[in-house]
């Protein structure tokens, strides 16, 4: 039990001290009352690792890409006399891979099926884009919206690759 | 208020979209949440992700926390974050709508 509490407390150390500090402690007692409803604990430290990952990869105001990168390399450099090191950087790496690739599949989940931008490139997936169009959802010869100008739904899932 | 009309939730994720699904029945902390979206969606969240999407939305503005009890969190949804989540909802009925009537029309 120590050893599983102790798997879960490395893991949240993985996180940068701004997410420590806000969500450190709430964190730790989650993975408690998760373990205590016999959730494996192996399962709640690599979910802290795959979100610590994804948090370091976040672009934040005022951090730069190489702050996050040379943290990265800095996890990943075994210090002397500790070869568990070793072991914490090669779950590091293989998490922040999980975490890029879990961060594409969120993107790309249920939450952007409900995408009925207009066809127009990408412009659909800027912040500034204007209002989705009802009359998108209507197919050739399905039910245009009153007053809507006809279009093609398989036309307006083309370039969503944002 | 201007309430905005564009579907801000189309790409935050369909954790972040749970996570508001549940909060709008009331402030919850994180337990809360993970046992909430498990009942309401059959989804187990990780904490590493609930994490992530709480922060997101919240500095998104559509959550806020609310004072710790003991060492937990709660957070509610915001003013911003229920019209959010109301558009989001009519885009993905939109979509569901059309889906059903071209199965149904497809004869599939």
């Amino acid at each position: 039990m120590a050893q599983m509490a102790r798997l879960v407390r490395a893991s949240l150390r993985c996180y940068p001290a701004r997410w420590r500090q806000r969500h450190g402690d709430e964190a730790a007692e989650l993975a408690a009352l998760l373990i205590s409803d016999g959730k494996p604990a192996g399962s709640i430290a690599w979910s802290y690792l795959a979100g610590a990952a994804r948090e370091w990869l976040t672009p934040r105001p005022g951090r730069r890409v190489s702050v996050v990168a040379g943290a990265l390399r800095k996890w990943l450099t075994p210090p002397p006399g500790r070869r568990v090191s070793v072991v914490a950087g090669a779950l590091l790496a293989a998490a922040c891979l999980l975490g890029v690739s879990a961060g594409l599949l969120a993107s790309a989940g249920p939450a952007r099926a409900a995408s009925t931008g207009k066809p127009s490139g990408h412009s659909q997936c800027r912040p500034g884009s204007p209002e989705p169009d009802p009359g998108m959802l209507s197919a050739p010869g399905l039910l245009p919206a009153p007053g809507r100008a006809h279009a093609n739904i398989q036309e307006a899932g083309h370039g969503q690759s944002c | 208020m201007a309430v905005s009309r564009q579907d801000v939730l189309r790409r935050v994720g369909e954790a972040s979209v749970l996570i508001l699904i549940s909060l709008a029945g009331g402030p919850k902390h994180g337990y809360a949440l993970i046992q909430d979206i498990k009942e309401l969606a059959d989804v187990e969240l990780g904490p590493g992700t609930l994490y992530g999407a709480l922060d997101r939305l919240e500095r998104l503005g559509l959550i806020e926390p609310l004072p710790a009890e003991d060492r937990r969190h709660p957070y509610r949804i915001t003013a911003p974050g229920a019209a959010a989540l109301r558009v989001h909802l009519d885009a993905v009925e939109r979509v569901s709508a059309a889906g059903r009537l071209r199965l149904q029309l497809g004869g599939i």
